[in-house]
């Protein structure tokens, strides 16, 4: 019997099918980024139209039917609420209909386990970089089995900031990705550096980033403010890696997607003899097979399910507030 | 001269060693593989230099600290102090006196007042000798600025790592002895209330 999993906090809504860890599905439907920005109910919207195909798509893939499942699992947060809510709305219609077991989950803890179930980590230190998020967590067992978060941004997370100087710099979407491109040959210009301890912020470097596009090669800006953030981050998480003695390290999230990024933090892991691991980028984009994931490692742990009344969306949900029952 | 590496920590490398027939600790910013040359050798050049710098200034404003002995490029050499980190004896399950935790806060107001923010103020960095005095060490990440923000930065970074009884020792005498307590204090609950610390397990 196999998990389904929806996923729907931002512009991507994804679906997944897993059977005891086994990925069966991974498909998904993204709203077309524009330099705009976006407008959350036109999101939603956009979701709304696409759930019902997308949802017979996953199922001609992983090749089973709707029999086949037991429970289902939808990302109650964090993420943008209009869009949180059409995951939900779909998760327990389903499951009412169809009487699955139902799991809210949270997007952070799900782009962490599923980089950990296929790096097959047992406890690793994880750096969850994201648009909206930047953090550095691991499981610890005090006052419960819990995600702490060790270290995190204290303005943007650091894809948000790559985003907005590349709007700035006038580049097209996929924004991170064409940061990367532009910075290709550039050389060093100084720029702030800001770490404390196991955090960091990025807000003083966007700024100063996107003042010196006017007077320096774009080129040249592009490349100090990525190695200037990707620098802060391995900082950051060397010295919880240092702290805390874990022999593995492994990045999830949108930004991990990054070579450069993943270039580094591997010397950093390295130089501590920890492994190093991260998922492929379909799991680092948002996806429905990491919800899956989680509802599955709920389901099995004996996690009592949700009522369906009692299922809702948080939109502010931090993964320090989930307890860890597998 | 016999040299002996005593901590290796996420930015430099700590050795107890001999100087000038002293006593002394040298803390050496090795590369970082990591980082491209220029930045790496930007950050170790200018943490050496702070944390030279502000060691001295704490010092001769009466906070105990290291004595600054030699200043290179990217190696500070200080005097070594005989003592147990905080943090080693929290772990152990030892009680830290209210009396320390006064003193700890004393001297963070004294550094505020002085327009220091430690940067890194845990008790991972403060040092107690055998006598149950403390001296606070690790200023690599300090700053001297008039940044509110920055020393509400050492208050919450000082409260995430002690309980709540130390830490109401240590902010009453921190408050009685920072000028500006009032505003650092104020900035810091806006901090914890901006979203990310109220929900921290
Ligand atoms: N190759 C790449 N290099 C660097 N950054 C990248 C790359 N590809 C994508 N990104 C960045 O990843 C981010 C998107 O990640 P993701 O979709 O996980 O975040 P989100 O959904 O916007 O935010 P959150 O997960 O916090 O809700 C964007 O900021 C984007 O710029
Ligand atoms: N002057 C000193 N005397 C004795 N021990 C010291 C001294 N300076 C540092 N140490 C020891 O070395 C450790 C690391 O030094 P620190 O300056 O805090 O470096 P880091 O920036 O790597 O944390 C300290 O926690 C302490 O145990
Ligand atoms: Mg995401
Ligand atoms: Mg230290």
């Amino acid at each position: 019997m196999a998990v389904i999993g929806i996923e729907s906090s931002a512009h991507t809504l994804g679906i997944g099918i897993i059977e005891n860890g086994k990925i069966l599905a991974n498909v998904k439907r993204m709203y077309p980024i524009s330099d705009k920005g976006m407008i959350p109910m036109r999101v939603a919207d956009f979701h709304v139209k696409g759930v019902k195909k997308l949802l017979l798509e996953a199922f001609a893939t992983a090749g089973i039917g709707i029999d086949n499942i037991e429970a289902i699992g939808y990302t109650m947060g964090p993420g943008i609420g209009p869009c949180l809510s059409v995951g939900n709305i779909t998760a327990k219609t389903l499951a009412s209909k169809y009487r699955l077991k139902i799991y809210p989950v949270n997007h952070a803890v799900a782009h962490i386990e599923i980089a950990k179930h296929l790096n097959k980590f047992s406890d690793p230190l994880a750096l969850y970089v994201s648009g909206g998020n930047s953090q550095i967590l691991g499981i610890t067992d005090e006052p419960f089995k819990h995600y702490r978060v060790y270290g995190e941004t204290f303005d943007i997370g650091v894809g948000n900031m790559l985003d907005n100087f590349a709007r700035a710099a006038g580049l097209k979407p996929a924004w991170g990705s064409s940061v990367a491109k532009l910075a290709i040959g550039g050389r060093y210009v100084p720029m702030p550096y800001t770490v404390k301890g196991m955090d960091f912020a990025f807000t003083g470097l966007q700024t100063k980033a996107i003042g010196m596009l006017k007077g320096n090669s774009a080129s040249d800006v592009a490349f100090s403010l990525q190695e200037t953030a990707f620098s802060m981050l391995c900082e950051a998480t060397e010295r919880a890696l240092a702290l805390l003695g874990k022999r593995s390290l492994l990045v999830c999230g949108g930004v991990a997607q990054s070579q450069r990024l993943k270039e580094m933090l591997r010397s950093v892991a390295d130089s501590h003899g920890a492994k190093f691991g991260f998922a492929p980028d379909q799991y680092n984009a948002d996806n429905g097979a990491m919800i899956a994931l989680v509802a599955e490692k709920m389901f099995r742990s004996g996690k009592r399910s949700c009522s369906i009344e009692a299922c809702g969306v948080r939109q502010d949900y931090r993964a320090d507030a989930v307890e860890i029952t597998w | 001269m016999a040299i002996r590496l005593i901590a290796k920590g996420a930015e430099a490398e700590v050795y107890r060693t001999r100087i000038f027939d002293i006593d002394a600790i040298l803390k050496d910013r090795k590369p970082k593989a990591y980082r491209i040359r220029e930045l790496d050798e930007n950050i170790r050049a200018a943490r050496t230099k702070s944390e030279a710098k502000t060691t001295y200034i704490a010092d001769s404003i009466g906070v105990r600290v290291p004595n600054v002995l030699l200043v290179k490029r990217y190696q500070l050499y200080t005097t070594y102090i005989e003592g147990t980190r905080m943090s080693s004896l929290m772990q152990q399950g030892k009680s830290i006196g209210n009396r320390l935790m006064s003193k700890v806060g004393k001297y963070l107001g004294m550094l505020h007042n002085a327009g220091i923010a430690h940067g890194d103020f845990t008790p991972a960095n403060i040092l107690i000798d055998a006598k149950g005095e403390p001296w606070v060490i690790d200023f690599g990440l300090s700053s001297i600025s008039d940044s509110i923000e920055e020393k509400a930065f050492d208050l919450l970074l000082m409260k995430r790592s002690i309980d709540c009884k130390s830490y109401a020792y240590f902010v009453e005498s921190y408050s009685s002895k920072a000028s500006a307590s009032k505003a650092i204090l104020a900035r810091l609950s806006e901090i914890e209330k901006r979203g990310r610390y109220n929900e921290r397990a």
